[in-house]
Parts: structure tokens; sequence; C-alpha cells
């Protein structure tokens, strides 16, 4: 009979726990309206990020970049950035915001070691700044190198290459500044009998920020031309290549771009 | 036995309460840009206006600032403005957002003003 004594406690417990739940978690759960961007969606944290670099194609600020890449505490920006600048260009984004992507990877990619030769390294982002997101650089920043704008590229070297491992073959274009600093963000058109398309460099930053490549069908004639050159490279086929074994294969093509 | 039942009710609620809001409240993980605090916000309208006075291309801008609500677009602008000013913003950043919203309001807007 003591026992039975508890029971209304007990049901008044269960049924009130059920009623703070509901009431908790779907009447009136925890708002969160003071979200920061790193609990975006997936697809929502990604058109942030391409906007981060719209930003940066903007303004050139690459501390004030870097803090908002910052946000989202990602080990490698510059490889994120580059994945989807590729990602964007196969989907037929349009080619502003591929070539920013592809500009601000670049940039992340060639600067490694932040904040040498006089910037003004960018607060830790623990919480993000009440004021102006970042504090301007007291000196102005060195730039990623980019192309000199009306400057043409030229072509410096262009040699077939013989390398079994290169399968499919390529052609592989590398685009340097005068200073010898690779390029992002440059856009080569590649014209064949029936067809032609774009590409651009930056986007496989593991290769290099001025690198670019497109795949080759063997016995298609290309004639490729990088943006701001002065004269287009006809007649590029994937040559016939002799392996250790004696059986062919089809071989690439590298290319480099140097303005005088 | 009336009594019994209402303190089981209070404290179950006090146990729900506290399960639901502190110990493992509702998790937004996948929220929209709608939801971002003001500076973030502002800063999404400043990244926004930086990327527009770069491609001048104001469709895409409204796109963008669409993200952050279904209000007019150069009332966000406005609004980010607005903190902009009170938190003492760089006048570069002032004059990037003010011409934003030049451009909003110069512009005829994209179809949602009907005939």
């Amino acid at each position: 009979m003591r026992r039975l004594a508890w029971l209304p406690v007990v049901v008044g417990v269960i049924v009130g726990i059920v009623a703070g739940l509901y009431y908790a978690w779907v009447v009136n759960p925890v708002a969160y309206t003071q979200t920061a961007p790193a609990s975006l969606r997936a697809d929502f944290r990604l058109d942030y990020l391409a906007l981060i670099a719209a930003a940066y194609a903007g303004d050139g600020d690459l501390p004030r970049a870097r803090v908002r890449l910052a946000l989202f505490a990602d080990p490698n920006p510059a490889d994120t950035l580059g994945a989807l600048a590729q990602q964007r260009l196969a989907a037929g984004r349009p080619v502003s915001e591929v070539q920013a992507l592809a500009l601000l990877a670049g940039a992340l990619g060639e600067r490694p070691t932040p904040f040498a030769g006089g910037e003004t390294p960018p607060p830790a982002v623990t919480a993000f700044p009440t004021r102006t997101p970042t504090p301007r650089p007291t000196a102005l920043p060195t730039r990623t190198a980019t192309a000199t704008p009306g400057a043409p590229f030229t072509l410096s070297t262009s040699q077939p290459v013989c390398d079994p491992d290169l399968a499919p073959p390529r052609l592989m274009v590398e685009v340097r500044d005068r200073s010898g600093r690779a390029v992002p963000g440059v856009e080569i058109l590649v014209v064949w009998d029936d067809g032609q398309s774009r590409f651009y460099t930056g986007l496989k930053p593991e290769l290099g920020m001025g690198y670019a490549d497109f795949t080759m069908e063997p016995g298609v004639a290309y004639t490729l031309q990088v943006s701001h050159s002065e004269e287009p490279i006809a007649g590029l086929v994937a040559e016939a290549c002799s392996a250790p074994d004696g059986s062919d294969y089809p071989g690439s093509w590298r290319l480099t771009f140097v303005q005088p | 036995m009336a009594l019994r039942v209402s303190i089981g009710l209070v404290i179950g609620l006090a146990v729900g309460l506290i399960y639901g809001w502190v110990l493992r409240p509702v998790k937004y993980v996948d929220t929209s840009p709608d939801t971002l605090r003001q500076d973030f916000r502002a800063d999404y309208v400043l990244m926004t206006a930086q990327a527009f006075s770069a491609d001048e291309d104001l469709e895409v801008a409204r796109i963008r600032l669409a993200a952050l609500g279904p209000r007019p677009p150069v009332e966000i602008v406005v609004e980010a403005i607005e903190y902009a000013v009170a938190e003492d913003f760089s006048q570069r950043d002032l004059e990037t957002l003010n011409r934003l919203a030049v451009a909003l309001r110069s512009a005829p807007s994209a179809g949602v003003d009907g005939p």
C-alpha cells in the first residue's frame, strides 16, 4: 500500500518529463538566431566560401580573406577552394566566380607562411570582431602574383612528354609572371576540329598554382591559347611514345608561358 | 493524491526542461544565412558589396542578399550600413556598402514589385 502511495508522484514525474521535453523541443525550442558561418548547411557554406573569394577579387585584401576563411576552421582552405573551383567550373557557373576561387586558392597556396614582409597578422578568430572584420595591414600587403594587366604571356618552352604514368595524355600548361611566380586564375582556350574548351590555372593547387591541364584525345590536333597571349599554339597532337616493353602509348605536352 | 501528482508533474517538468534546453537542446547544425549573427550578417553584406564592386553584377548581388531573408535587398544593405557606422567600419567599407545601396535603389527591382 505504501508503494502505491508513490505511484501518483511517479506518474506525475513521467507526464511532466514528457510535457517538458515537448515544450523544450517542439513548442519553444532553443532558437539559434545568432549563428556563425561554420554552422551553415553544406551548400550555404560553399556559397559563403565563393562569396569570400568574390570579395577578395573585389578588394584584394588577403588578410581579411584569411580571417573570413578561419571561421570555418579548415586546415587547408587553398585545397578546398581549388576543389570548389573545379566543381563550379564543371557545373557551368560563371567564369568570374571560378576565377575568383582560383585566385584566392592561389593566393593562399603561394603564401603558406603568412605575414612575412611587414603585413600585420589578422587576429585569431575565436570570436568574430564586432568592428571592421579585420584590421588593415599597416603596410601595403604584397599581392599574390597575378597577371599584369595588358602584359601578354609568351610561350617559353614547349615539349612533348613521354611518361607512361601520364595516362590519359594531357596538355600541361604552366603560367608564370615576369618574376617567375606561378599565376593562378589564367584562362586557357583549347580548340580542336569539332569543339573547344576553357580551363584555368590554379585549380589543382597540389600541382602548383600556375598549373593547368587538359586531357587530350589521341589523334586529335589541338590549338591552345592562353588569355593575354599574342599567338595561339597550333598542332599539338598526342605523339606516339615507346614504352620499355616495346608497346606504344600516346604522349603528353608540357608548355610554359611567361610574361617577358 | 492530487498534491502528489502535482509534485511529480513539477519535478518531471523541471527535469524535462533542463534536459531539453540545457543538457540536450535542439541543435541547428544546418543553418541558413538568415540566422547569422548581426556582425556576420553585416560582413556578408560587405562581401556582397565588395564582389559587386568587382563584377558590377547587380542580379548576382540581389541573389546573394536574398539568402539573408525575404526583405527587400536595399533594406538589408541599409541595415548593414547602420551597423557599420555604429561599429566604426572603415571609410572604404562604408563607401563600398553605400555604392551597393545606391545601385540597388537606382536599378529597377528584379520583378518583385509587380506591375
